[in-house]
């Protein structure tokens, strides 16, 4: 169940990171776009830049990140949002589950009580009421024995459960959109299947940012996939169409690394964010490129409806 | 462990820090020195520095400043300026011989214990656990007082008592050394355990060791002038610590001398001062806490 | 299996305790000079042969040394630790006595010093590089470098000389002669010396709870915190603290014993009759025994106070299951 009004808009977002060795540019003019009730995968190795994204929106990234551009939330833009009003919107229209679940839990504070913190802050429960929505939700997420584990520690968790529970963590007050950076990274195949259904029953008419390097897990739950590489968007459509027939040559040698279709990597590395080559990105490792893609800088084309790609054979 | 979302204060007070802090740890570190080096040549020329000899009876007792004894008497009508500058001498001894002796003892318990590791670590380690129980300043205090030693002896007694806190800072520091890859990579060529830690590990942490050394130094400065202080010191050399158990005794505060009593503190004060920084300064350096930005 | 955890501690302990004892009473015996003559000469001045023989003969030091030792250690096990020179009274008696009035500072001084430096030190790790954090951390650093002695002195002449607010020694004033003893005029006696040890602690508690919290900072599930919505200063105080504050509980033990040997001048400089005090009195007068019995108490009282961390340390870490 889609508007026509989305829910999410970057426009131009640029985030960049001093170090000693210079500015990374960790992101280079991202546009994105997200309705209400769709799922956008965000596709790509690590370093390309989709962690960063996700945490922007957000954000979560260290104060002295360079950050331009828009990032409009129904029609609001986060980035020029006092702290205050955006601690709001944290937690509350738009949460996050983080990366990696053994470490986004407090150790030494019982799991139940860092659910009912977030519960207390935005729904306005306290005490007991707080702590039996927070069961509530770790039985939504499907952990056994809610009652009993939301009183443990997170140490006591395994890997599954304690990403369920970070999954009930960010859903516990109901936000608009979510953001979920690689949920099933380092799970074996049986939980990622669970975990994968619980999270496309639970997020059914949620906005989602699926943030993955697992293609299979796009194609199940994204209406839309983005492509990034090295910092930029370098794909982006209908996730039939970029999956099937990817148009881009870093999506198609992306997929073709994959063991089901041939396993063949991509060869050479990704390129450092501080210098970033000149052209097209992609271009040092092309099979495609000709002269024009090392000097000149392809924005998106349309090639398809919807479909996008970045790249100067299509242009 | 990632790295997002720290430290939330202001975006311009942040690079402020750093570009103050870059260039204001080489202040400290510069200026700290600039004052170590400077206690050392007062130290080393004392004799020609002091106006009188420290232990001569130059005037009337308990004066006050004037042009000649730039800071009065004592009560035994000695210079008090003198007795600082000479005093220099003591501190200085007792402080790096004293750091000499506790970071030998450590470096090389240290190392034996983190590159053998194992069952060799476990035992070295416990033994160290049982040694630091025993209160090291009281047997200090009594080895002194019957022993009766001169400052040299002192200084390697407090160096021998007072170490072993640094061991456990340079064990799990040569416990990483000890699996990385060149370490491995030598013993498989045939290097002896010796020579690997003599040539190997011991550069690697000699950044860590020399640190030790500062805090070293600045802690047994203050141990061994507080010998003084307690009547312990070495008789025969003017003690800082001496110098203010004395004038607090014989009248220092009733009778407000304060260029008595203050100067003494005041120098070890300033001593101390300048190797804790000369320390932070330099282990800031060498161990950078800036986390690294993972994307 | 806490049980048996606790026992082995203890074993441990008086393991570690019976071996400091060996060690010192080795250090002690093989050092050249012979106390019963430094005794007499420093409050006699002279030591004649046929009084130090029978003081000799007394004290049973004439016996062969590992006879010596073993009566000792069986003494130290039973509660005989010997008996004073100077104050002609059991050494347990003297010390223990002495060790409450020690106590009277060092328990006030060592929670005061773990709140107000788990505190600031949090808020300073917290806010690196701002200029709270930088003024609190060269003042520490300086703080640190000033002698105990020296300090004690300062805080005397200034608050007791010249402001008058506190008196100048002692543990009671005068008037307890008449009154008896008023707890109000303890604790305004035992203020500045409490006030002076505080400040001899906190600095270490300080600059380890910063770096515990530089650490921290930097945890994902402070990220986590964040993205609940939580402001600032939720972060800190209900998330960030807690876990920083672990490795703190080892210091305090550790700077509770040190607070220990600090308290040699500290008692010295404000007269405070407690164990201090009495350490340097000992000292004065050359009485051994009474330093052997006060060399016992402080390693008794290091290994209590590290049992005291090892034990707590499960109770604020969930991940330690006690026994590991």
């Amino acid at each position: 169940m889609t508007t026509d009004e989305p829910l999410l808009r970057v426009r131009g977002l640029k985030v960049g990171f001093p170090t000693s060795d210079g500015l990374v540019k960790a992101s280079d003019a991202i546009d994105l776009t997200i309705r209400t009730g769709e799922t956008l995968a965000l596709l790509g190795e690590t370093g390309s830049g989709k962690t960063v994204l996700g945490m922007a929106i957000l954000r979560l990234l260290q104060p002295n990140t360079r950050i331009e551009g828009e990032i409009l939330y129904r029609g609001r833009d986060l980035l020029s949002l006092p702290e205050r009003e955006m601690q709001k919107v944290r937690g509350r229209e738009i949460a996050v589950v983080l990366q990696n679940s053994g470490t986004s839990f407090n150790p030494v504070l019982r799991v139940g009580d860092q659910i009912a913190e977030a519960i207390t802050l935005h729904r306005g429960l306290k005490g007991p009421d707080a702590e039996a929505a927070a069961v509530d939700l770790l039985d939504r997420v499907r952990i056994a024995d809610p009652a009993r584990m939301a009183r443990e520690y997170p140490h006591r968790f395994s890997g599954g459960m304690r990403e369920r529970a970070l999954i009930a963590l960010a859903l516990a007050c109901n936000p608009s959109f979510l953001i979920a950076d690689e949920p099933t990274r380092g799970l074996d195949a049986v939980t990622r299947r669970e975990i994968l259904s619980l999270f496309s029953e639970i997020n059914r008419d949620r906005s989602v940012l699926f943030i993955t390097h697992d293609i299979e897990a796009a194609a199940t739950l994204a209406a839309r996939v983005a492509v990034m590489y090295a910092g930029e968007i370098v794909e982006i459509g209908p996730v039939d169409a970029v999956l099937s027939s990817p148009v881009h040559p870093y999506t198609r040698g992306l997929l073709g690394s994959l063991p089901e279709r041939g396993m063949r990597p991509i060869p050479g590395s990704a390129p450092s964010l501080i210098a970033p080559p000149a052209g097209c990105r992609f271009s040092p490792r092309c099979t495609f490129a000709v002269g024009r893609c090392e000097k000149e800088h392809p924005g998106l084309v349309e090639v398809g409806p919807g479909h996008y790609a970045r790249c100067m054979l299509y242009d | 462990m990632r790295s997002f979302g720290v430290t939330p204060h202001a975006r311009s007070s942040i690079r402020v820090w750093r570009w103050v802090t870059v260039s204001g740890h080489n202040v400290a570190l510069y200026l700290s020195l600039g004052v170590i080096l400077v206690y050392c040549a007062i130290a080393l020329f004392a004799p020609v520095i002091a106006p009188f000899d420290p232990f001569a009876m130059s005037g009337s007792p308990l004066a006050p400043p004037d042009a000649t004894h730039l800071l009065g008497t004592n009560d035994l009508a000695q210079d008090i300026f003198s007795r600082l500058i000479w005093g220099t001498r003591a501190t200085l001894i007792l402080g790096f011989l004293g750091a000499a002796v506790s970071v030998v003892m450590d470096t090389i318990i240290g190392i034996v214990a983190g590159y053998y590791g194992g069952r060799v670590d476990e035992v070295v380690m416990r033994f160290v656990d049982v040694m630091m129980t025993i209160p090291a300043f009281p047997l200090l205090l009594v080895v002194t007082i019957f022993f009766r030693p001169g400052i040299y002896v002192t200084a390697v007694i407090m160096g021998l008592f007072g170490g072993l806190n640094g061991v456990r800072i340079i064990r799990s520091q040569v416990l990483t050394l000890a699996v990385s890859d060149f370490v491995v990579g030598t013993k498989a060529l045939g290097a002896g355990d010796g020579y690997i830690m003599g040539r190997h590990i011991l550069p690697n942490i000699l950044p860590l060791v020399g640190v030790k050394f500062v805090t070293s130094a600045q802690h047994f400065m203050l141990v061994g002038i507080g010998l003084g202080f307690l009547g312990i010191g070495d008789q025969n050399l003017v003690d800082w610590g001496q110098m203010i158990e004395r004038a607090s005794q014989n009248g220092g505060i009733i009778l407000g001398l304060w260029w008595w009593l203050i100067p003494p503190g005041l120098a070890v004060t300033v001593i101390s001062l300048a190797l804790a920084w000369f320390a932070y300064a330099w282990e800031e350096r060498i161990n950078p806490r800036f986390q690294v930005m993972r994307v | 299996m806490r049980l048996a955890y606790v026992l082995r501690r203890l074993l441990y302990s008086a393991l570690a305790f019976g071996i400091s004892v060996t060690i010192m009473f080795a250090i002690l015996h093989f050092m050249p000079g012979d106390y019963i003559t430094q005794y007499l000469e420093a409050i006699y001045t002279i030591a004649p042969p046929e009084v130090v023989e029978a003081y000799n003969h007394a004290y049973g030091l004439d016996r062969p040394l590992i006879e010596q030792y073993f009566s000792y250690l069986i003494g130290v096990l039973q509660g005989d630790w010997g008996y004073s020179l100077s104050y002609s009274r059991p050494v347990l008696d003297v010390v223990c006595e002495k060790l409450v009035w020690t106590l009277v500072l060092l328990l006030p001084a060592t929670v005061l010093s773990a709140i107000v430096g788990i505190v600031i030190g949090a808020y300073s790790g917290w806010k690196r590089g701002s200029k709270a954090d930088i003024a609190l951390l060269n003042g520490m650093i300086f703080l640190r470098a000033i002698p105990s002695y020296w300090l004690a002195l300062v805080i005397l002449i200034i608050f007791a000389f010249y402001l008058g607010f506190f008196p100048l020694g002692g543990y009671v004033s005068l008037s307890a002669l008449d009154t008896g003893i008023d707890p109000l005029d303890v604790m305004s006696h035992a203020a500045l010396p409490i006030f002076t040890l505080f400040l001899f602690s906190v600095t270490g508690i300080y600059y380890l709870m910063r770096n515990s919290m530089l650490m921290t900072a930097g945890e994902d599930y402070i990220v986590t915190a964040r993205s609940k919505g939580l402001d600032d200063p939720a972060i800190l105080w209900r998330h960030a603290v807690r876990n920083a504050m672990l490795p703190t509980v080892t210091m305090i033990a550790f700077q509770c014993a040190r607070m220990l040997a600090g308290s040699i001048f500290v008692e010295t400089v404000f007269s405070w009759p407690g164990l201090g005090m009495l350490t340097y009195e000992a000292i004065e007068v050359r009485d051994f025994p009474l330093l052997q019995g006060i060399l016992l108490i402080d390693t008794l009282f290091v290994i209590v106070a590290n049992i005291g961390a090892d034990m707590i340390y499960p109770f604020i870490d969930p991940r330690v299951e006690v026994g590991s």
